[in-house]
């Protein structure tokens, strides 16, 4: 068990800047997501505290001792790959008693390890196989097991869920809870998923560009995303954004795009103030949007033509031109019949705003 | 129930599949023709083997077959012992070419940088320069360092030209094998060097195999660098056999009967590598 404490930690490749000025402080037995898009640095963070990537400036602590210049092998860590990395040429009995035999630990401790490991993640049957006669799904758990046989400080793991299907996805994604449950450790996850980020971290650090964008629990992100492009990231569908002129009138303010306009107290949003006779860009989640009239007065409408609709199951999802833009809307009744070219219209509680400028920052 | 498993999709067979729309004769005579050009010559050469002195000029015509020759050329001193060196020669280099390859190819697929860098444009250099022209260097070579008509003279030059061609090889079956798996072992205690004995090394059994047996093939085949680097000391197999022409004549019986004994240890390495060697090959 132990903490994880990032400061100013930078790589740099020739003149390409991977990751830039990370500071992260991970709790003791805090599950912690990193998530972004590809490129965004998020792997080779991870590999830096794995200790497979050098740093190039800045301090990374494991439990209070500083590891810069540790190999992998003495910062006592885990690390499950997205292709699972198991040794091809053992049994799945010799893959998990592996690292325990390098650390010279006794057999029958050794057997009682990988006995347990493998009860915990039910492979007790596949612990004479190879890896190449396990399944995508058999062959992660196997890994998980690598992980967890050694009891170490901290648990990584790059995208493990990528390589698997999606129903295979989200079972493992359940299981990986339940580990967690049963084998508290310091967790670091690395995906470019928003879905396993949000259901899996008690923090989640969104990265983009080497950047780290935002670092908060996930309803934070969900609901005070810090920019444009957490909140793009964040939820899916992802979010709407309509870029609208603001101005003054009387004890409102009149955001206007085209033939789209609507008011806002003053009172409610003193926000907007400063951005009077100028642009800012509103975002809506798909999930906020009702068909309907507006309920109250705390609600704005307007009206549009179905382009596109997805019929789900337990919801519809409609893309609705309104203007020049197209909104997105989620959680429409799926026995609703919409064609084509069909006028509706909606509502979104002004709660449910969200204000960027043109930096993309929150107003 | 028990499953019904879909029938499977009637074969269309090698040749058909391979030239479809009635060309299936013309593809499977060419085949056959392509066998025979390379058979035949095996052919005629086991043939002549088996044929008395007298009638090796005759081979077509003849009908007298005799095994004495196998018998005179196994007597000859000389023969078993190229038999042995030849033998003991190939395995060396094989062995200490995989050495020196293994580490090579490792090096060459898994790290960047200025030594890689440059041992890979060595590499590069030294196997362009055509192969006749670095005999006679190593003559002088070997005559200095006082290893010539020597094993080492021999195995150090093949293990040379080994490294310059077999490391690309290797480093095509390293670059084949994910380097997670070295990562992974990093972690779970291994040091680079450990993880690179302990893992990589048993992932690439396979190509190290299909390269054992090249390495040996090509050296038990080898015949230039052997007889200039090698006199009476030394005898090598592919240099007694040529020494069957002589100012007195031509041995073509003898000749052919240790050809056919040399075929042996190559035609059994190669059949047990097979499919490890087309392996190797197609990298």
């Amino acid at each position: 068990m132990a903490d994880i404490v990032l400061s100013n930690v930078h790589k740099v490749y020739g003149h390409v800047v991977a990751v830039k000025d990370i500071n992260l402080d991970i709790k003791d037995r805090e599950f912690v997501v990193l998530v972004g898009p590809s490129g965004c640095g998020k792997s080779t963070t991870l590999r830096m505290i794995a200790g497979l990537e050098e740093i190039s400036g800045g301090t990374i602590a494991i439990g209070g001792r500083v590891v810069n210049h540790l190999q992998p092998k003495d910062r006592d860590i885990a690390m499950v790959f997205q292709n699972y990395a198991l040794y091809q040429h053992m049994s799945v009995r010799d893959n998990l008693a592996f690292g325990l035999r390098n650390r010279r630990v006794p057999p029958a401790e050794i057997a009682a390890a990988v006995s347990r490991a493998a009860r915990i993640l039910s492979i007790e049957a596949l612990l004479d196989r190879r890896p190449y006669q396990l399944s995508g799904g058999q062959q992660q758990r196997v890994a998980l097991g690598r992980c967890i046989v050694r009891n170490p400080k901290v648990f990584l793991f790059d995208e493990p869920l990528s390589n698997l299907d999606a129903q295979l996805r989200a079972q493992m994604r359940l299981e990986l809870k339940e580990l967690r449950l049963r084998v508290p450790t310091t967790s670091i996850f690395v995906t470019h998923d928003q879905t396993e980020a949000m259901t899996l971290g008690d923090r989640i650090v969104v990265m983009k560009d080497g950047f780290v964008q935002q670092v908060g629990t996930p309803l934070e992100l969900y609901r005070r995303p810090a920019n444009r492009f957490v909140a793009s990231f964040i939820g899916s569908p992802s979010m709407n954004f309509l870029t609208v002129n603001v101005t003054a009138d009387g004890d409102h303010f009149s955001l206007a795009c085209r033939e789209l306009r609507f008011r806002l107290p003053t009172g409610r949003f003193p926000d907007l103030g400063s951005r009077v006779g100028r642009s800012v860009c509103v975002g809506v989640r798909p999930q906020h949007i009702r068909l309907g009239a507006p309920a109250n007065e705390k609600h704005i409408a307007f009206k549009g033509t179905v382009m596109v609709t997805e019929q789900l199951g337990d919801e519809q999802l409609l893309a609705v031109r309104v203007g020049d833009s197209e909104i997105r809307i989620a959680g429409v009744d799926p026995d609703l019949t919409l064609p084509t070219g069909s006028q509706i219209e909606a509502a979104v509680a002004t709660d449910n705003l969200h204000f960027f400028d043109e930096l993309g920052e929150t107003h | 129930m028990k499953d019904v498993a879909a029938a499977p999709a009637r074969s269309k067979g090698f040749f058909s599949s391979l030239a479809p729309r009635g060309r299936t004769v013309f593809f499977a005579l060419t085949a056959v023709a392509v066998c025979l050009l390379f058979a035949f010559p095996v052919f005629w050469l086991v043939l002549t083997s088996l044929r008395p002195g007298t009638g090796v000029y005759y081979v077509h015509r003849g009908t007298e077959f005799t095994i004495d020759n196998f018998h005179d050329v196994l007597s000859q001193e000389i023969v078993i012992k190229a038999l042995f060196n030849s033998f003991m020669i190939s395995t060396l280099a094989t062995l200490l070419s995989l050495g020196v390859t293994a580490t090579s190819g490792y090096m060459l697929s898994r790290f960047k940088g200025p030594i890689p860098n440059t041992w890979f444009s060595l590499i590069y250099i030294f196997r362009c320069v055509p192969y006749v022209a670095w005999v006679l260097p190593l003559y002088f070579v070997t005559q200095r360092l006082n290893i010539f008509d020597s094993y080492w003279g021999l195995v150090l030059p093949h293990v040379a030209v080994h490294i310059c061609f077999f490391s690309w090889i290797m480093k095509g079956f390293f670059d084949g094998i994910d380097p997670s798996m070295e990562y992974a072992a990093m972690i779970d205690g291994c040091s680079r060097w450990g993880a690179f004995w302990r893992v990589a090394m048993p992932a690439a059994i396979p190509g190290l195999t299909a390269l054992a047996i090249l390495c040996w093939l090509y050296t038990w085949n080898e015949f230039l660098f052997a007889l200039i680097l090698t006199a009476h000391e030394t005898p090598i197999l592919t240099v007694v056999m040529a020494q069957f022409v002589h100012e007195l004549g031509m041995e073509w019986h003898l000749m052919s009967a240790t050809a056919v004994i040399a075929l042996g240890p190559a035609l059994i390495v190669t059949l047990f590598g097979q499919r490890y060697v087309i392996r190797g090959l197609r990298i």
